[in-house]
């Protein structure tokens, strides 16, 4: 099973991106697809990613490059753990205590608008994209 | 030599910035060090102006962590504005989700953010000591960590909608019953929470002989304590009256309504930190310095008031011949106690038949001008206090956050720290995260507690005696 996850505060403007991918994906039917919608990554989510094959993370990334789309993990900076954590401690939970290697990609859109969606037709062609993307 | 001033900028495995500075005297011995919440919240001002009916879910948002425990208090203080008293059901099913919040909370402080420094030492190499090497050498303990965690997470999201920010308690009681569905579900993960909960109390106790050195001096020192308790003066998380105790277990306060919090506690504000710093009033600042927390609770409590738990309390009650314990080390102590304590009491209250009672909730208009609602977070005593018009506008809101009572307590602990371990002419890595693990103990949650008006900071740093910065050391 393929599981696609969108994380990020819905009230923080474009930091919602992961989310809102999320909700556009709901709308199509993908099959033998789980769609995660999380304010943020936290240790026990590694749980419920036990069945998945494959993982899909989509977040905002802080950056200066707006409305770039990026799919490199080591541009994920959030690797301490904390409450919250990030893809790659989620990742390493899989493989060294549950024995699980799915593949897993990274997909980002590069924002420092963390307050407002600043450019709203910007911000859709991004959603639009990787939805349409992932829904092939 | 002369003076210099050692900063460890950011604090690595709490929650929230912040940084640390010490000041090396001429002989490069410590003289000062100080933790700076640098972060600044605002959530007091942000407030202001909105319908007291919004207060739940707005000051949630103060936190992504705990904000359970911001909602629990703010519905209380809402139920002050209302002057109602929820009804059993509801008072029963807000404890189970305060309890799921302290027991999630606490499990992952633990497993995850303090567990490296028991399994590897404190002098281990940063390479080794992290969660990552943890997860190839223990993944058992790391399982248990995101199994207990996933208990109460689960708990709060059967209940309350969603594991974070849950919107399902509201002023006058909850929003709707508990289902014989999700009360037996709860009901069958009990047995396997506890057994990792017991397991997790004999590695502790199994190898805490290792930590001599680091008992003795992370923040341990005579202070005063404040936490809840109930009628009986036992443990209690979510009602119950404040209660002080001296470092010597003499009653100074008992009894207290928290709506009467500001008679008994002053707030400073310091500089050089957005970080509040609560003080016992009738002592003065700095002097009424006070902790709250795991250790605070179980130092303020006659019993825990379930069987399992006042079993161990038992044992670390004998730690200090029935006096209060002082070393802050034992804060991990404490906390697997009420990880045990809060699955017992989940249990009883949810075999109670009040608990699935249909009256969940009252309903009222504005009766005061003034409510304040009060609960213990997993860190420690939380307010809220609210002033509203006579038609339940925000018009002032105060709030001490567990975390802000504990910042005096914290500092004094950060500088006894530096004062052990921290050598001037040979700084080593261990000696610095000794530094940040003391602080680690209280298991601070910065992004919740700053909320105090101060000036920014934004490094650690070495300055010498003309404080002028000769070293920034960054850990991450």
């Amino acid at each position: 099973m393929r599981i696609i996850i969108g994380y990020g505060n819905s009230l923080r403007g474009e930091d919602a991106f992961g989310v809102d991918v999320i909700s556009l994906l709901q709308k199509k039917k993908l099959k033998d697809t789980k769609l995660l919608s999380q304010y943020q990554l936290t240790p026990e989510l590694s749980l419920e990613l036990l069945e998945a094959s494959e993982i899909i993370f989509i977040d905002a990334l802080y950056g200066t490059d707006n409305y770039a789309l990026a799919c490199d993990i080591t541009n994920n900076q959030n690797a301490n753990l904390s409450h919250h954590i990030g893809p790659k401690v989620i990742i390493a939970m899989l493989n060294n205590i549950y024995n699980r290697y799915p593949k897993f990609q990274i997909y980002s859109m590069v924002t420092n608008q963390f307050d407002i969606i600043k450019n709203k037709k910007e911000y859709n062609r991004c959603l639009n994209l990787i939805a349409s993307y992932l829904s092939k | 030599m002369e003076k210099r001033k050692l900063v460890i900028e950011p604090v690595t495995r709490i929650e929230g910035h912040a940084k640390i500075t010490i000041d090396l005297n001429e002989n490069g011995k410590v003289d000062d060090a100080r933790i700076h919440v640098t972060q600044y919240r605002g959530f007091e001002k942000i407030c202001e102006g909105r319908p007291y009916t919004e207060m739940p879910a707005l000051t949630a948002r103060t936190c992504g962590i705990c904000p359970v425990s911001h909602v629990i208090s703010s519905t209380k203080a809402c139920d002050n504005l209302l002057a109602v008293r929820p009804p059993k059901a509801a008072r029963n099913i807000r404890r189970v989700v305060n309890l799921a919040q302290i027991i999630q909370s606490h499990a992952l402080n633990f497993y995850h953010l303090s567990a490296p420094d028991f399994v590897y030492g404190f002098d281990a190499s940063p390479e080794d000591r992290n969660i990552f090497k943890l997860m190839q050498t223990n993944p058992d303990m790391a399982k248990d960590g995101i199994k207990l965690r996933a208990f109460g997470q689960k708990i709060i999201e059967q209940l309350g909608g969603k594991r974070i920010h849950p919107e399902w308690i509201v002023p006058g009681g909850v929003s709707h019953q508990i289902t014989n569905e999700q009360r037996d579900n709860i009901l069958s993960q009990i047995p396997e929470a506890m057994d990792i909960a017991k397991r997790t109390l004999k590695y502790f106790k199994n190898n805490i002989h290792k930590f001599k050195k680091e008992i003795e001096t992370f923040a341990s020192f005579p202070s005063l304590f404040m936490g809840l308790v109930n009628k009986k003066g036992n443990l209690e998380h979510y009602d119950g009256f404040l209660r002080f105790i001296d470092a010597n277990g003499n009653i100074l306060e008992n009894g207290i309504d928290p709506t009467f919090y500001k008679d008994y506690i002053g707030e400073a504000v310091e500089k050089d930190s957005y970080l509040k710093s609560p003080y016992y009033k009738p002592m003065g600042y700095p002097e009424g310095m006070y902790r709250v927390g795991p250790l605070a609770r179980l130092n303020v409590a006659n019993r825990c008031g379930t069987p399992e738990a006042d079993e161990e309390f038992d044992n670390f009650k004998n730690l200090n011949n029935g006096k209060p314990v002082l070393n802050s080390f034992y804060y991990h102590y404490a906390r697997i106690i009420e990880i045990i304590h809060g699955i017992e009491k989940i249990e009883a209250i949810l075999r109670e038949p009040k608990t699935m009672g249909d009256n969940f909730r009252s309903r009222a208009k504005i009766n005061r001008e003034r409510g304040v609602g009060c609960s213990e977070a997993p860190r420690g005593t939380l307010f809220h206090d609210y002033e509203v018009t006579k038609d339940g506008i925000i018009t002032g809101v105060n709030l001490i956050i567990a975390t802000g009572n504990n910042n005096l307590a914290m500092n004094a602990g950060v500088k006894q720290v530096a004062q052990e371990f921290v050598n001037g002419s040979n700084i080593t890595d261990g000696a610095l995260n000794r530094v940040e693990a003391v602080i680690r103990c209280f298991d601070p949650c910065l992004s919740c507690s700053t909320h105090a008006m101060g000036i920014v900071s934004s490094a650690i740093e070495i300055r010498d005696h003309n404080k002028k910065i000769i070293d920034v050391i960054k850990r991450s």
